[in-house]
């Protein structure tokens, strides 16, 4: 929303000059809302002045230029005069003649149309071997209008302009030393009225701590002399909840040509550009008081009716066509609001006017619409059709309708004033206009001190509310509010605290900390495990990664997982963000050739993070239920891996082990003998993978192993790859029963090693348990503590045998072992274990 | 799939049987009989071209999977024993099987968000995470964003095909942490929350821009709460946070879940210092406010007892400022070269 102080100081009583500049940035700041960007007009218009041709004649050498002497007052410094005084500067337009006033450009100065572009700084040149000392300026290159037809003439007897005389600054003309604020809009949501330059002016008045005073006209419409009208207007409204008041009133008689470059600047300074004056007045009025209206034709309007001339809202059909004054066709659905005759829709309320009922040059007979529509529906409108006007920015806040009687009448007035026509007949949807304000609210001073922490009186609060126009009265501690007309944002009694708090100074309120128990807060037990897996695979010399959580489809099927199980994204950015991934491992997968490329040969990447499959289900809420994950992919460089390195398995497994140990619980890993087929498991090629357990009470941890052919093919894994993907709730729970502390002994332990010949298919846990029983079996008497280490795991070429070495450990609480009794152990222990499973010991 | 057109039904068996003779497995891409159903297809009426079309190329297709599966048995590993501490002979050195802890790393964004965690949590607030689906009354409704408000179109959200949202703010956890703990709140206890986690915008991928980011939201609910208890906070945590004592300043705004509204800004700290301008001065930091009554009551809590305040605040852009990082999409990036600069 551009803001124009001068057109605001134009329609305040408050004197905005009484602080500096930069103080009523600073308090817009403070109290009204982010300003994005400050433009001064001022300084793009440095040393342009007003000038007078005193002569003007052809140029000896080309037929389009005159060559005039102009006086400038003599204030130009640096510029070469004649004896007169006077200066020289060839003209290229045909409207430059003696007598006239026009705009200077002396050289050193830079066009002020080029400024935002590509800086154009003139100098005394020659053109066709007469110099030119600068230029005369079009309102074009003057950046002040869109009019480059020939130079600016200043018409010295326009209001505004009547100090006009050689040497005068051309910046105090036409209100141009001004200052443009850009405030955000999105502070302004809920404030329709502030997307009118009044609005602002009045919050301008209230943050000054003075009582701003509404045009009169504002507050009650001062109607225009309808007694000449002649032309007929008839008007309806079917749909008062989509357009709560639908007025409009004709102006005949009306002539169409440029408005005033006073009119033409302002607009051009709020980004508006100017058509003719009747479009430019629709959108002066728009800009000053946030309600959009719209002219029509009235004569093509006429055309159109089948009978006698009537227009009014109504909701378009499905597959309805309008033409817009964009040029562009649209197709309607039976969501939009139109204006319409009884044959036609000629314009998409509250967005953009129709093109066959377009205002030209040749129009006669206007008919000005001034209605009120749904803010709801304009939006969606807007949205569907794609259309962002400045109209729709300002309906769709939410105006108020009774703002229109005071808008149409102050145009219509205008239009006959500057366009010369004479007032026709007013139609108004709302006959019977409810006189009565918005519902006031009853607010208790403490109800407001209480939410600021502030101490201010009864008397205090109602001044400031006073200042913005709205009306209180007061009964003890309580006040009575009613908001002004303009106002719809005020509904609830906080409302009022933002706005005294606002008005008053947010910054002037006593800052303080909340005081509270000394309870502490409870700690989340998800994230602290977080945390520590964090900490964990970090100093496991693991890298963590954060990806996305949208995944494309084509990463899923590479995987092997389906699309089908995962959430799609309606509106996905691009195909490559289409899904919610349905586990971590892709995610990781993705990032392991890159990194082998840049130079990485080991690697371990993690995340943890969270994932959605349908198969979960939903939770309570109905929501689909969320997944926490933690995934590691192990991945090296298979030039970089030594010969005797063994599977990456066994590289991500030390990884789980390690968070086994370090989370105080131990793992037990589980051959997996057919596809389990998961979305979890299906990167995993599962003749080489592990479902994991707890080990204690087999609470499912998740899966860990190398990747399928397939996977690595498409990822272009090196063969070295491997990793897991395991629930951090699992890991969580696990860590609720962490194992418990044994007693250290106070007497030396005793190591065997034993190494047994195993069929090659015999599984390490089978012997491991296999000793585990034999040790339990014959210790039981004797009160060992037993530790097993596992040293080797051997296997000659083509053999069919593997040699599996493990260290015993024995300690004993109470005295020192002997070493003859930790043989015959290790021999009973071994006796029953080659009796249960098919090994030797060698 | 089943095919229906004779002429593929009959080159479908024929390519089995070729693909069975062939040694060299990838020759059958070369086949004749597949390049004469393509002949066929160009020599078709176009209106006939969209049916035999889709059902070569289904043929295409299941082809592709028959070579993929020679691939994978050619490709497949032996099974190993799972079981096992390590593979069969390993060798004594390269038993050492984690890699050094120098190489280690946690992420950047994570490693911030636990130490903005870590300070609020000594000041007294528990932390809780949010959602990565949500739906319409979390994001939006509870937080008094009528249906089609304007307001609504500040956050450009992503939905799903079956109209959930992936959330565009932490604060669609905001309804949820009111309501668990109003019990809490009417047994005297203030509620004290920060919600650090992943939030998604609709927005096109820059230098500064990303579709996945995080932020940290905050409610505070008590008996008479006011805003100058939420700025006091605010610039508690800030000046913690920087490690020196700063300035705070608020402006007003609007979000439709707060009344009054504002933007938090803090005075640079040392460690940041910009230009000499008033706006170098300040940097805006997050959106605050106190709660609105109707997201209160949307919670059950009684807004003419307790009030209370809330605000949402980007990590990406503070940890960018802290570390001088150049670019947003480093974070997702997953480079080991970004990574490892961070321990």
């Amino acid at each position: 929303m551009k803001v124009s102080i001068n057109w605001a100081q134009r329609y305040s009583n408050v004197d905005l000059s009484s602080i500096s500049t930069d103080e009523l940035l600073q308090k817009i700041g403070s109290q009204l809302g982010a300003i994005e960007e400050v433009t001064y007009w001022g300084p793009r218009f440095d040393n342009v002045v007003v000038a007078h041709i005193v002569s003007c004649v052809q140029h000896p050498d080309a037929d389009k230029l005159r060559v005039c002497m102009i006086d400038d007052g003599g204030v130009t410094p640096d510029v070469e005069r004649d004896k007169d005084g006077l200066v020289q500067v060839v003209c290229g337009a045909p409207n430059a003649r003696e007598g006239i006033l026009v705009a200077w450009l002396p050289p050193g100065s830079t066009v002020p149309s080029s400024i935002d572009k590509d800086p154009f700084v003139l100098s005394a040149r020659e053109l066709r071997g007469v110099v030119s000392n600068g230029m005369l300026a079009s309102a074009h290159e003057l950046g002040i209008s869109d009019d480059h037809d020939g130079i600016l003439e200043i018409n010295a007897h326009i209001a505004g302009e009547s100090h006009a005389k050689p040497g005068t600054p051309f910046a105090s003309l036409y209100a141009l030393d001004d200052v443009i604020i850009d405030c955000e809009n999105k502070m302004f949501t809920h404030r329709p009225d502030c997307f009118g330059i009044l609005g602002v002016a009045r919050e301008l008045a209230g943050i000054m701590n003075q009582k701003f005073e509404s045009p009169a006209w504002y507050l009650k419409p001062e109607l225009p002399d309808t007694s000449k009208a002649t032309l007929a207007l008839t008007s309806k409204n079917d749909i008062p909840h989509k357009v709560a008041r639908f007025m409009a009133q004709v102006v005949e008689n009306v002539t169409v040509h440029q408005s005033s470059t006073g009119v033409q600047a302002a607009l051009m300074r709020v980004g508006s550009r100017p058509i003719n004056n009747l479009v430019d007045l629709t959108n002066f009025y728009m800009h000053l008081t946030a309600q959009p209206t719209h002219a029509f034709d009235y004569d093509k309007v006429k055309e159109l009716c089948s009978g006698e001339v009537s227009i009014f809202p109504r909701m378009a059909k499905d597959g309805e066509k309008l033409a817009l004054l964009n040029g562009k066709t649209i197709t309607l659905t039976k969501d939009d609001i139109v204006i319409a005759t009884d044959t036609q829709a000629i314009a998409l309320a509250g967005v953009m006017g129709g093109a066959e009922t377009e205002v030209d040059a040749d129009t006669k007979n206007i008919i000005v619409e001034c209605a009120n529509f749904d803010m709801y529906t304009i939006r969606r409108t807007s949205m569907r059709h794609g259309l962002f006007t400045d109209a729709v920015t300002r309906f769709n806040k939410g105006q108020s309708y009774r703002q229109n009687p005071s808008v149409l009448a102050k145009m219509v007035t205008e239009v006959c004033e500057f366009a010369g026509g004479t007032a026709g007949i007013v139609v108004d949807s709302l006959a019977n206009e409810p006189t009565e304000s918005w519902e006031p609210l009853t607010v208790e001073a403490s109800f407001i001190n209480a939410r600021l922490g502030s101490d201010l009186s009864v008397k205090d609060i109602e001044q400031l509310l006073l200042n913005v126009e709205f009306d209180v009265t007061i009964e003890n501690d309580s006040l009575t509010i009613a908001a002004p007309f303009w106002r719809r944002d005020i509904e609830v009694g906080e409302d009022i605290v933002e706005e005294v708090g606002r008005l008053y100074g947010f910054d002037k309120l006593p800052v303080y900390l909340p005081s509270r128990t000394t309870k502490p807060a409870p700690k989340n037990a998800i994230m602290e495990i977080k945390r520590r897996l964090r900490s964990i695979l970090s100093s496991a010399g693991a890298n963590e990664v954060v990806t996305y959580s949208f995944v494309s489809g084509s990463l899923l099927t590479k995987t092997g997982q389906s699309t089908s199980e995962a959430y799609q994204l309606a509106n996905a950015l691009s195909p490559e963000l289409e899904y919610y991934r349905l586990t971590l491992t892709p995610s990781l997968l993705q990032k392991v050739s890159p990194n082998i490329r840049a130079g990485h040969d080991a690697f371990a990447l993690f995340e943890i993070n969270k994932t959605h499959v349908k198969l979960h289900g939903k939770d309570e809420d109905e929501l689909p239920l969320e997944l926490q994950m933690t995934s590691l992919v192990y991945a090296a460089n298979d030039k970089s891996v030594g010969k005797n390195a063994g599977a990456a398995y066994y590289q991500a497994k030390a990884y789980l082990d390690y968070i086994a140990s370090k989370l105080g619980v131990s793992f037990t890993y589980t051959p997996i003998d057919k596809d389990p087929n998961y979305e979890v498991t299906k990167p995993f090629d599962y003749s080489r993978s592990a479902m994991v357990t707890e080990s204690v009470n087999g609470t499912f941890i998740g899966i860990i192993g190398e990747y399928t052919a397939l996977v690595r093919r498409n990822f272009k894994l090196p063969r070295n790859s491997a990793g897991f993907e395991v629930g951090t709730e699992g890991l969580l729970e696990c860590v609720a029963n962490p194992s418990s502390y044994k007693p250290l002994s106070k007497y030396p332990s005793i190591s065997q090693d034993m190494t047994y010949q195993c069929p090659e298919a015999l599984l390490y846990a089978t012997l491991e348990q296999s000793l585990h029983k034999a040790i339990t079996h014959e210790s039981s008497d004797h009160g060992y503590d037993v530790a097993l280490l596992p040293l080797d795991i051997f296997q000659k070429e083509s053999a069919t045998t593997k040699n599996i070495s493990i260290r015993l450990t024995l300690t004993h609480n109470l005295r020192t072992l002997k070493t003859e009794e930790v043989t015959a152990f290790v021999d009973a222990v071994t006796s029953k274990v080659e009796h249960d499973l098919k090994v030797t010991r060698v | 799939m089943s095919y229906t057109k004779p002429e593929i039904i009959k080159a479908h068996s024929a390519l089995a049987a070729e693909f069975e003779s062939l040694t060299e497995k990838k020759q059958i891409l070369r086949s004749k009989t597949l390049e004469s159903l393509y002949g066929a297809l160009r020599a078709l009426p176009n209106d006939q071209k969209a049916t035999y079309g889709k059902e070569l190329n289904a043929l295409k297709t299941e082809i592709m999977s028959w070579l993929n599966k020679v691939q994978d048995n050619q490709e497949q590993l032996p099974p190993i024993d799972v079981t096992a501490p390590f593979d069969v002979n390993t060798s004594k050195d390269e038993k050492q099987m984690l890699l050094p802890v120098t190489q280690g790393s946690i992420h950047p964004l994570m490693t911030e968000l636990q130490y903005i965690v870590d300070i609020f949590g000594r000041m007294g607030f528990e932390a809780v995470e949010s959602r990565q689906i949500d739906d319409d009354y979390h994001m939006f409704e509870s937080l008094n964003f009528p249906e089609g408000h304007p307001a609504r179109d500040d956050y450009d959200t992503f939905m799903t095909t079956d109209g959930l949202i992936a959330p565009a703010h932490t604060s669609t956890m905001q309804n949820r942490v009111l309501s668990e703990r109003k019990k809490n709140l009417e047994a005297g206890e203030a509620i004290a929350v920060v919600i650090p986690d992943r939030v998604f915008r609709n927005e096109d991928l820059d230098v500064t821009h990303e579709h996945t980011f995080y932020q940290f939201e905050g409610v505070y609910v008590d008996k008479n709460i006011t805003v100058g208890n939420l700025i006091a906070t605010l610039k508690t945590f800030m000046s913690e946070y920087f490690g020196q004592d700063l300035k705070a300043k608020i402006q007003p705004f609007y979000f439709p879940f707060t009344e009054p509204s504002f933007e938090f800004a803090i005075e640079r700290p040392d460690s940041l210092k910009k230009g000499d301008t008033e706006a170098d001065q300040w940097l805006e930091l997050l959106g605050c406010g106190m709660i609105h009554p109707n997201v209160l009551k949307a919670a059950g809590i009684d807004p003419t007892v307790y009030t209370g305040f809330a605000w949402g605040c980007g990590i990406e852009r503070l940890v960018m400022m802290k570390n001088s990082i150049e670019d947003i999409r480093h974070f997702e990036s997953g480079k080991l070269d970004f990574l490892r600069q961070f321990s």
